[in-house]
Order: structure tokens, then C-alpha cells, then sequence
């Protein structure tokens, strides 16, 4: 269950990076798809019954998996950098485009890159 | 909004491969995926308790290793490209007193937790990263309440900047240094301690706390970029 809204949420934040032309709203998307990603590893380490994977001696009882949870440290982590980064690029776009819509300013970039090939 | 030719392929396309993935996930179940035999492991391995702080302090090193410099390359970046120009100008202070008394006592309280979770990390839910991180986020909460200046007046950013690049520099050195000494990279050659004490876990408290340093500065770091950049919180 928890998997498999994962996955929807992975997917509705596939779909709304690439139709939604907000640049804030796509890496707010992309957010999302990280969020689905991770929800998708812990429930992939899930057991029924399970139990927390703290333990001298892990044996007799049903533990949840320990390495989908080590790997969504990195998960996040990387989210995290990643989105900083995306961040300051939309804020130099922003700043020299004066718009965060995605189509406009691959317009105006167009428009820059004709006027000079003219000269 | 008009949908043009390629969102509905990516539409499509997106709609498929979750479909496939749910569908074969449906048919394989997760019970009956192999099992991990990590958590199976002796814990005189790696000496924590916490299998998830042994696999990606001592398993799986290389990836945590990586992991920091993936954080380390978007803190350079954030600071690249914002760090160009600052503003003079001096941010707002927040107006309100319950704001400024609220930061006053959460501050600790957040500094605190950050070094337990560091220090606990390997017989506790908890560790390097999520210490940083709340650690940064009670430096946020004071730069909210006190203005960023306050800050800065008080931590020298020369100090912060150095703690976060010598963090990394010991950490790539504690990764090398089994090499001249005739063991693999990556080899924990500390005691391993007796399992569930403070003191266990060979290198895992060591490379926990370095993290938490790292992750505290270098968030720090992009937070005050964005802050000076914009002028305000």
C-alpha cells in the first residue's frame, strides 16, 4: 500500500515537472517525486511485524530491513542539495528574465541567441 | 493551458512506467524479495548496534563519503553563483518579542539535540546527518529572531567556512589513512568497544560527529547565502 502511493506520488511529480511552466512549481514537483521515492524505499524495508533494526543480537525476531533506510539518508540529503542548487539557478533566471515561466524565458533566450547570430 | 505534442508523451510515458513498477512489485510482494543479511550480521563487525548507522558508516562508506561531496559541490555552487554580490544593506528584524524569546530557548535546545543524535548515532535512532541538520535549523530559528548580523557577529564566518572544509579534509584522510598502514581504504581500525556502550562502534561516533559538522556549517553556509542574497529572511 504505502509502495504503491509512492509510486503514484513519484509519478505525479514526474507529470508535474514536465507540464507545469512555473520553474518554482516544477521543483516543488521535484520535491515530490522525492518524497515518493522515499516512501517507496522505507516500504520497501518494511516487514510484517516488524521492528526497528537496533540490536546486539538480531535473530528470532522480524527486523525491518536496515539498507532501503541507510539509502534514504542519501535520498535526502541529496534532495536537499539538489534543490538548493535548482533554487539559485531559477534566481539568476528570475533575475535576468524578470519571469519564472519556463516557455517565456526558453523565448527570450531564443530571441538573445537569434539577435546575435545576426550581428 | 494548451498541452503540446511532447507533455502528453511524457504524460503517457510517466503513466506507463509507474504502472509497470506497481505491477511488478504487485507480482514479485515484498515478502518474498531476498532478504538484506545485514541486519542477520554479528554486531561484533562493525561494534553498533544501530544497523542502519553500521551499514552506511562501515559497510557502505564509500556511499556516505560520496554522499558528502554531492553536498559539498551544492554548497560551493549555492555560494558561487550567490555569493557574488551582497547586499549591504543590514536584513529586517523580526517585530515580535515572542518570536525573539521562543528562538532564545530552542536554540539550545536544537544545538543539544544535534549533539546527542551525533554522539548517539550508533546505539540510537539518529546520526550525523539529522544532527546537522537540526543544529542548522536552530541556527535559522536565532538568525529569524536576532537578524543575521547577530549571527555573524557572533560566529566568525572565516571559522564556519574552515570548520566545514577541514571536516571534509579529515574525513577523506580518516578514509585513506588504513592505506599506508597496509589495510584496504575504507577499513575501521579503531576498537569496535563493546556493542550498546556510548564509546562503540570503532569509527561510526568519530565519522558521525565530522558529519554533523559538516552538515551543520555547510547548511548554515547556503542558508546565509540566501539570506544576504535576498536581503531578508
Amino acid at each position: 500500500m504505502a509502495f504503491s502511493v509512492g509510486v503514484v506520488l513519484f509519478g505525479i511529480g514526474l507529470v508535474a515537472i514536465a507540464i507545469r511552466r512555473d520553474l518554482v512549481i516544477k521543483l516543488l514537483a521535484l520535491g515530490l517525486t522525492n518524497a515518493g521515492s522515499i516512501l517507496c524505499l522505507v516500504a520497501v524495508g518494511d516487514r510484517p511485524d516488524a521492528r526497528v533494526p537496533i540490536c546486539a543480537v538480531c535473530r528470532d525476531v522480524i527486523y525491518a530491513d536496515p539498507l532501503p533506510q541507510a539509502v534514504v539518508l542519501s535520498a535526502i540529503v541529496i534532495n536537499f542539495a539538489i534543490l538548493a542548487l535548482a533554487l539559485v539557478f531559477v534566481m539568476r533566471l528570475v533575475e535576468q528574465y524578470h519571469s519564472t515561466d519556463s516557455r517565456h524565458i526558453e523565448d527570450l533566450v531564443q530571441r538573445e541567441l537569434d539577435e546575435g547570430g545576426d550581428q | 493551458m494548451r498541452p503540446r505534442p511532447f507533455n502528453l508523451l511524457a504524460i503517457v510515458c510517466t503513466v506507463c512506467v509507474v504502472l509497470v513498477v506497481l505491477l511488478a512489485f504487485h507480482s514479485a510482494g515484498p515478502v518474498n524479495a531476498p532478504y538484506a543479511t545485514y541486519v542477520e550480521r554479528p554486531v561484533e563487525e562493525t561494534g553498533a548496534t544501530n544497523r542502519v548507522a553500521s551499514i552506511y558508516l562501515n559497510y557502505r562508506l564509500y556511499d556516505s563519503l560520496l554522499e558528502i561531496l554531492v553536498f559539498f559541490v551544492a554548497v560551493l555552487g549555492v555560494r558561487f553563483y550567490l555569493g557574488v554580490r551582497e547586499r549591504p544593506d543590514v536584513p529586517p528584524l523580526a517585530e515580535s518579542e515572542v518570536v525573539r524569546t521562543s528562538a532564545a530557548l530552542l536554540f539550545p535546545i536544537a544545538v543539544l539535540l544535534g549533539v546527542y543524535l551525533a554522539a548517539l548515532g550508533q546505539i540510537s535512532p539518529g546520526g550525523g546527518f539529522g544532527a546537522g541538520v537540526i543544529a542548522a535549523s536552530g541556527l535559522l530559528l536565532t538568525s529569524i529572531a536576532l537578524g543575521i548580523d547577530a549571527i555573524d557577529r557572533r560566529i566568525q564566518r572565516n571559522a564556519i567556512e574552515r570548520i566545514e572544509r577541514g571536516a571534509l579534509v579529515v574525513l577523506l584522510l580518516l578514509v585513506l589513512l588504513p592505506l599506508p598502514l597496509g589495510h584496504p581504504a575504507f577499513t575501521d581500525l579503531l576498537p569496535k568497544g563493546s556493542p550498546g556502550m556510548v564509546l562503540s562502534g570503532g569509527s561510526i561516533p568519530l565519522y558521525n560527529v565530522l558529519i554533523a559538522l559538516k552538515v551543520v556549517t555547510g547548511s548554515w553556509l547556503i542558508l546565509r547565502s540566501f539570506v544576504r542574497h535576498r536581503g531578508e529572511i
